[in-house]
């Protein structure tokens, strides 16, 4: 992420959360915070809890953050933030706490006056991990129709492209889905696992192969010894640790979307 | 080929609950910028470095980031770090484990190291990782902060050792690991019985005496890399010194341990100037360091080692109160002291009484004075930094003591007092490990220890990555003692000073015959002659120069290192 994409992102996550940019230049911003943005990332909850219990004027901060230190004015004081700014992960990870459920239609320019159907998707954005000694992760973007069960990849970029509002627009009616959300979500995970199974997994293999080899080095050292004793039943079970290979899907966010006929 | 697959069910839980409840449902900005955070987050590949992008604070250098990427790559993340002293094994380390945790493949790690470097680890891993490492300080810290530093010796004692057996951690790194060499230790022990997913031993000096010590650090990393324990001994000698002896024992231990030397590296680093300053002796000091001497012909009567007599004449050419010192211990340490034994100690407090300057002092004060900058002394004594720091302050000299035994944060305040209100750092021997001194560059010998290695770790607490300036080594050496013997023979003979650290410990390991301590006792001590003493001098510096010279070959013939 270069620095000026952080300006962007963080204007756009205040922005989005209802927060005033009381200030801001080349290379720098000051937000005045909302309570709730305060509370989830000022890190103070004992002045919260001291202010409901008294009951008094609630203050929440200011933040001067500043993404560009050569171009902010020298008299700006603030926190620096970089790709690598505790603070900046503290906003990721935010982001992806306070969006992970949504419901949204799409917001279709149809004549008034007809009536205009919007069928049900879910949509899930996940990660999917591959773990041995080392790890790498792939996002997915999968779309399910919830009435015919069509399934769609890089589901997220057709979003991107309309225009989707969460109220839903007048003359719209929504289709009620014939798959539940419950089991839609079954037949995504399903999709993505047997995608996964599809694939060629040598990197498990090289795995195990590094595990066993392990392994064994650790049998020979203890081939000796009448007790094999603590500290090999722990040395097995790091290399476990260590080398099983595992593939975890989590979800980053997800929800209902109801949309038009042409829009998918 | 299948492999396990996980599927986090949590989201659906909730997400159920809310179509429910019919809400509350998320934004659609932040829906999209969570996505964004996930693309700029994911890492695709499993090679490569992510942590540089994360620090641009942080200039590693080329060494350092190869480290980091073949300890992930193809040292499974189980490795012994053991670049020459002050190539940054520290940033290596910090660099391994961000990688890590950016990743996600770590998250608590337990980090030990000597107890004057606890807070600077912690400091470090903060500032320049921005890792929020926690030191340890209270017993609840192991449970609630994920990255812990702490002092091996606090560990490995309860209540906390329980603690740390109970927790599983992703990642242990150790540093100054040659002190696990010996497997018969508590400390040992303590780091066996660790679970470890992920390891990193941090030396710089991975052998110092024998080849034991190589399968202990390594058996401990990677029980059975070398074999058990009697197939290893069956195939190396014991008490073999050198790694070099056998190619594949070479290449083995080449695969759990990356050591990067200076001369490797093609940084441009400070250069060393060395001095010898010789002190004269006062009339009152030699002849102190005279009656010492003589003991040595008296026979039996002081019963104890040469030794004691060699320590004497050592601290006779340091300070009177060091010898003051040591008197006063074997008068109290005999229970019936003969007539005999307490009139010849009487005897040489008369002579100790009878010292009225030090000369070396004397010559350290214009040296300040001269320097007029921050300057370390370091002397083998803890009588000599006494009173050293009382003589300074009798000029208006400001100094602060430093010594091995300091508790950790006494120690920092002492580094800070030293770097912000006092002019002169004066440490004893033990208080030459662990403490980084790169803002000074001048050092003052005030003795010299015997142990070439301690000298290199004197000289490496300023003469590492940071320092900006030429390293100034002044070392004092009092004329017609032993001092000056070793000092001529011994240092200035082999060029001890101008020599960069790594070589040292490989000239030192290929030398098969015992440890330098033991030799010089044996020639200062046992020598029934100033000649037979010049003979045997010469024959353990000719055998450092061969080693030396078989080192040189050794290396445009060898292609990797060591």
């Amino acid at each position: 992420m270069q620095q000026q994409e952080i300006h962007k992102f963080l204007e756009r996550y205040f922005h989005a959360n209802g927060c005033e940019i009381i200030d801001k230049g080349p290379g720098y911003m000051t937000v005045q915070l909302t309570i709730d943005l305060d509370k989830e990332l000022m890190n103070r909850p004992f002045y919260w809890h001291y202010l409901e219990k008294t009951g008094g004027v609630p203050n929440p901060m200011q933040l001067t953050l500043i993404t560009n230190q050569q171009l902010a004015p020298a008299h700006i004081k603030g926190e620096v933030i970089h790709f690598g700014s505790p603070r900046l992960h503290q906003i990721f990870h935010s982001a992806r706490n306070l969006a992970g459920y949504i419901r949204l239609y799409e917001n279709h320019r149809q004549a008034p006056g007809m009536q205009v159907p919007l069928r049900p998707w879910l949509g899930m954005n996940v990660r999917v991990s591959y773990q041995c000694d080392r790890k790498r992760d792939v996002f997915k973007s999968i779309g399910l129709q919830l009435i015919n069960g069509q399934m769609v990849e890089s589901f997220h970029d057709r979003l991107l492209d309309m225009s989707l509002t969460p109220k839903i627009p007048d003359y719209s009616f929504t289709l009620s889905p014939l798959i539940m959300p419950g089991s839609g979500v079954f037949r995504v995970a399903n999709f993505i696992k047997s995608e996964i199974e599809q694939e060629e997994h040598l990197w498990a293999e090289e795995a195990r192969k590094r595990w066993q080899k392990d392994l064994s080095l650790l049998e020979h050292f203890y081939e000796d010894a009448e007790e094999k004793g603590e500290s090999y039943e722990n040395e097995k079970a790091a290399l476990q640790e260590q080398y099983e290979p595992k593939i975890n899907i989590s979800i980053i966010n997800g929800g209902l979307f109801y949309l038009t006929d042409s829009a998918v | 080929m299948t492999v396990q697959i996980g599927f986090d069910s949590a989201w659906q839980d909730e997400f159920l609950k809310r179509i429910d409840d019919d809400g509350p449902w998320g934004n659609w900005e932040l829906y999209k910028l969570a996505v964004e955070v996930e693309n700029h987050t994911t890492i695709p590949d499993f090679e490569g470095l992510q942590a540089p992008k994360h620090l641009p604070n942080l200039t590693p250098l080329p060494h350092q980031l190869e480290v980091a990427k073949q300890v992930v790559e193809s040292m499974n993340g189980k490795a012994i770090l053991a670049d020459e002293v002050g190539l940054g094994k520290t940033i290596e380390a910090g660099l391994i484990l961000k990688e890590y945790m950016i990743r996600g493949l770590v998250k608590k790690v337990l980090i030990l190291v000597p107890a004057s470097l606890v807070s600077q680890w912690a400091m470090e891993l903060n500032s320049k990782f921005f890792i929020p490492a926690a030191a340890q300080r209270k017993s609840y810290v192991w449970e609630q902060c994920d990255v812990v530093v702490s002092s091996i010796d606090t560990a490995k004692r309860n209540p906390h050792r329980d603690i740390i057996y109970s927790l599983d951690y992703d990642l242990i790194i150790i540093d100054e690991a040659h002190k696990l060499k010996n497997n018969k230790t508590k400390n040992y022990e303590f780091v066996q019985n660790l679970k470890k997913k992920f390891c990193l031993l941090l030396t710089a000096t991975p052998i110092q005496n024998r080849i034991s010590e190589i399968f202990n650090l390594v058996s401990l990393l990677k029980p059975g890399h070398l074999g058990n324990e009697s197939a290893f001994y069956e195939n190396y000698k014991k008490d073999s010194r050198s790694l070099n002896d056998d190619a594949h024992l070479k290449e083995l231990v080449n695969k759990v341990m990356i050591r990067n030397r200076r001369a490797d590296t093609g940084i441009e680093w400070t250069k060393r100037h060395v001095e010898t300053i010789p002190i004269e002796f006062s009339q009152a000091e030699r002849e102190l360091y005279d009656a010492v001497t003589e003991l040595r012909g008296e026979g039996d009567w002081v019963s104890s080692s040469q030794f004691s007599v060699m320590t004497l004449q050592r601290e006779a050419c340091s300070s009177r109160e060091a010898v003051y010192f040591t008197l006063q211990n074997m008068l109290k340490r005999q229970e019936q002291p003969s007539i005999a034994f307490q009139e010849k100690i009487q005897y040489l407090i008369k002579k100790v009484e009878a010292v009225q300057q030090n000369s070396k002092a004397q010559k350290a004060l214009e040296l300040i004075q001269t320097i007029n900058d921050k300057v370390i002394i370091f002397t083998e004594y803890r009588a000599t930094q006494m009173y050293l720091q009382w003589f300074l302050k009798q000029y208006g000299i400001t100094s602060v003591p430093f010594r091995g035994g300091f508790k950790r944060g006494k120690k920092d305040w002492m580094r800070e007092l030293f770097q912000k209100n006092a002019q002169v750092l004066i440490a004893t021997e033990a208080g030459g490990e662990g403490i980084n001194l790169q803002f000074c560059n001048h050092i003052i010998n005030f003795d010299l220890p015997w142990n070439p290695m301690r000298l290199e770790q004197r000289i490496g607490r300023i003469h590492r990555l940071g320092q900006e300036k030429d390293v100034m080594i002044y070392n004092f050496a009092t004329k017609d003692t032993v001092e000056e013997h070793v000092m001529k023979l011994l240092y200035e003979k082999i060029h001890l000073f101008e020599k960069v650290i790594g070589d040292l410990d490989d000239i030192l390991s290929k030398l098969e015959f015992g440890s330098i301590d033991d030799h010089l006792v044996d020639i200062f001590g046992r020598s029934a002659s100033e000649g037979e003493m010049r003979i045997k001098m010469e024959n353990l510096t000719s055998m450092i120069q061969f080693a030396e010279d078989m080192k040189e070959g050794g290396l445009n013939a060898a292609t990797g290192n060591s």
